[in-house]
């Protein structure tokens, strides 16, 4: 089947500001597909031009494989779901989950039936007569996806749907929602900040940066083997050392460690901290820093040449600050970027 | 999460060498060196004293003062109106047996066929031999006139405003909120334009004019205070048009402050003096008047019957100009 979303080399400028420039990308059917970049990069943009609001100055929206660049957003079938939740005030929380269905003419008991199943079904079916004011942040959200879920939309797009919400509340929702968009099966693009949640939430993420789409994978294809600087600094937390590839070995001009791969000439390797391990290796360092976070001690070493690096030590071998330590890098999970 | 300090750590290459000794030394345990307790207690001084103790009463003291103050006259004035006359110290309420009268409300109502009830609304109808003042509801038509020409004018300006970025955006959020010009220059000026426009409608559209910024501020206010934006994108994702959007979710969102405006639009338009003297010719007499008639070269009792009928009148316009809002906007809306 085809793709049911797809933007076809979609291009938008604000007078002199390009927001989105050249951008190609698709949803499968029941595909989460998270949109992540730094703020200002044009995932808002992308996000609004697929739901309709924006019309792209270049290229072409298509849904199911017809073009509905120009169709208005109220004939688009889509569900959004706002971090201000965006909620009406003047109607209940049900009235709010039918309000779709009514536009849609749906006979009343059919609307009211959808409505109680949808609540109960994000556990708010006794919110159903409440006014949204009187609602949490979190219970405001649920009501918003119910709504936007309603009208069984062809895409539901979510727009850092969890932005305002405090981190432990966060993490439920996340599984909780992730779990349900699964189990509907529906086909989502979730536009979030944070890559840590996209990568909870999502089947695959888009990763933005400056209107252009940087690289398209699965979070552990972004995590692990990222297309550029810009995706291994901004998705996780990342080592970049420069090195010179020779003969099968990474020369770091203090360190040698065999290659994982046959690039040669000068590379960036980035080591995610994990890869790190305190014991007999070729890094010799000297802690710096320490920080103590409960499952695990992040630590800044410097090494000789003056760079500092991040490691993700266990609380049990972790050295204290001014120790002077022997590092080894597992080298099936270092990832190089040949120099470009 | 740690993102934070492994980025920075990525970035700062000469960060652990910077932490020199003399630094170290400068700085003892890592604080600030000036924290060691010199900063001494703040003094609240002879008058901070004084009103920490008598701050809450001379409050409470002053409000009720100036509570009575304010509520007197109205008082007062409310009860004279029924009183048989007032030449001594205290307003006489019995005489002949007779507990307050009405007479000074008859005549300033013009029920009464008394010399000068002309001078009050006007004439009455006779229903049944009962008379009514059915000149006392064009008088409050004519505010309420201008309020309806506000809520066509003032919603869609506020609206605008609030929603869209576009060229002269700042100087109509300018006019519209500039109170525009005194009434009287206002009513002048619509002489001298509109000299054939019978006096009932300029009297509404001058009312309008003049108390357009009200209705827009509160509109506006009202506006800003929600995401709006957001709101109008949902509904239309929802599947709804742009009209049907702006009356079933711009609008009943905004109930609070079109409600308040047109409040405050009609109380004001009702009291407007100086444009209604110039510009009335004929026909209903414009609610100001009224007033004015009734309290220049009238005993002081027949005046304040007058005032009475006045704010009766404000309180139940008020009234039912927040019961109309939230019943419109209950069937407007999907409630």
């Amino acid at each position: 089947m085809a793709e049911r979303v797809r933007l076809d080399g979609v291009t938008k400028r604000f007078g002199d500001t390009l927001a989105v420039d050249d951008v190609s990308v698709t949803v499968e059917p029941g595909e989460t597909l998270g949109l992540v970049g730094p703020s200002g990069c044009g995932k808002t943009t992308t996000l609004r031009t697929v739901a309709g609001f924006e019309t792209p100055t270049e290229g072409a929206v298509l849904f199911d494989g017809e073009v509905v660049t120009h169709v208005p957003p109220e004939a688009r079938n889509v569900g959004l779901v706002f971090q201000s939740y965006a909620l009406f005030d003047n109607m209940t929380v049900r009235e709010n989950v039918e309000f779709g269905l009514k536009m849609r003419s749906l006979p009343k008991d059919e609307r009211a039936e959808r409505a109680t199943d949808l609540l109960e079904l994000l556990d708010i079916g006794e919110l159903a007569d409440r006014d949204p004011t009187t609602l949490s942040g979190g219970q405001q959200q649920r009501v918003g996806l119910a709504r936007a879920l309603a009208i069984e939309p062809r895409v539901l797009l979510l727009d850092e749907p969890m932005t305002g919400l405090d981190a432990k509340l966060k993490r439920r929702l996340q599984r909780e929602i992730g779990g349900l968009l699964e189990d509907l099966d529906v086909t989502a693009l979730y536009v979030t900040h944070d890559q840590a949640e996209a990568m909870v939430m999502c089947d695959r993420i888009a990763v933005m940066n400056d209107g252009v789409i940087e690289q398209v994978g699965t979070p552990d294809e972004v995590y692990e083997r990222p297309a550029n600087d810009f995706v291994a600094d901004f998705v996780g937390t990342s080592n970049r050392l420069a090195a010179t590839a020779r003969d099968g070995q990474l020369d770091f001009g203090h360190a040698t460690t065999p290659a994982p791969n046959g690039d040669e000439g000068g590379v960036t390797v980035v080591v995610r901290p994990e890869a790190f391990e305190v014991g007999a290796g070729p890094f010799s360092a000297t802690v710096r820093e320490r920080f103590y976070l409960g499952e695990h001690v992040q630590t800044v070493a410097e090494l000789p040449d003056g760079e500092s690096v991040t490691l993700r030590l266990d609380p049990t071998e972790a050295p204290s600050q001014g120790e002077q330590v022997s590092l080894a890098l597992d080298t099936d999970r270092v990832h190089v970027l040949s120099e470009s | 999460m740690s993102d934070g300090a492994a980025s920075e750590a990525g970035t700062e290459d000469g960060t652990p060498g910077a932490a020199s000794p003399d630094d170290t030394d400068a700085v003892p345990d890592g604080g600030l060196p000036a924290m060691g307790g010199t900063v001494p207690a703040r003094d609240p001084g002879r008058l901070g004293r004084v009103t920490a103790r008598l701050g809450r009463p001379l409050v409470v003291g002053t409000v009720l003062v100036t509570v009575v103050f304010l509520i007197l006259p109205v008082v007062a004035t409310f009860a004279a109106s029924f009183a048989h006359d007032w030449t001594g110290v205290l307003p006489t309420f019995v005489r002949d047996g007779e507990l307050f009268t009405l007479t000074n409300w008859k005549q300033a109502l013009g029920l009464t066929e008394t010399v000068g009830a002309q001078r009050g609304l006007g004439g009455a109808w006779r229903v049944f031999g009962i008379p009514i003042p059915v000149t006392i509801g064009f008088s409050m038509g004519l505010a309420l006139g201008g309020v309806f020409i506000n809520l066509l004018v003032g919603i869609p300006i506020a609206y605008a405003v609030t929603r869209y970025d576009f060229y002269g955006r700042g100087w109509l959020n300018t006019f519209a909120v500039l109170p525009i010009v005194p009434g009287i220059i206002l009513g002048v000026a619509f002489l001298k334009t509109y000299s054939n426009l019978p006096s009932a409608v300029g009297l509404m559209i001058g009312y309008s004019l003049l108390k357009a910024p009200y209705m827009v501020l509160a509109v506006q206010s009202s506006f800003e205070s929600m995401d709006l934006r957001q709101m109008e994108e949902s509904a239309r994702s929802l599947g709804a048009s742009w009209p049907r959007t702006f009356f079933t979710v711009v609008l009943p969102n905004a109930k609070t402050g079109i409600v308040s405006g047109a409040i405050v639009c009609w109380t004001l338009a009702a009291a407007e003096f100086n444009f209604s003297y110039i510009v009335y010719s004929s026909g209903p007499k414009p609610f100001s008047l009224f007033l004015f008639e009734n309290i220049s070269n009238n005993p002081f009792l027949r005046a304040s019957a007058a005032i009475s009928i006045y704010f009766a009148i404000v309180v139940v316009v008020t009234a039912l100009l927040q019961a109309l809002g939230q019943r419109g906007f209950e069937l407007g809306g999907t409630r």
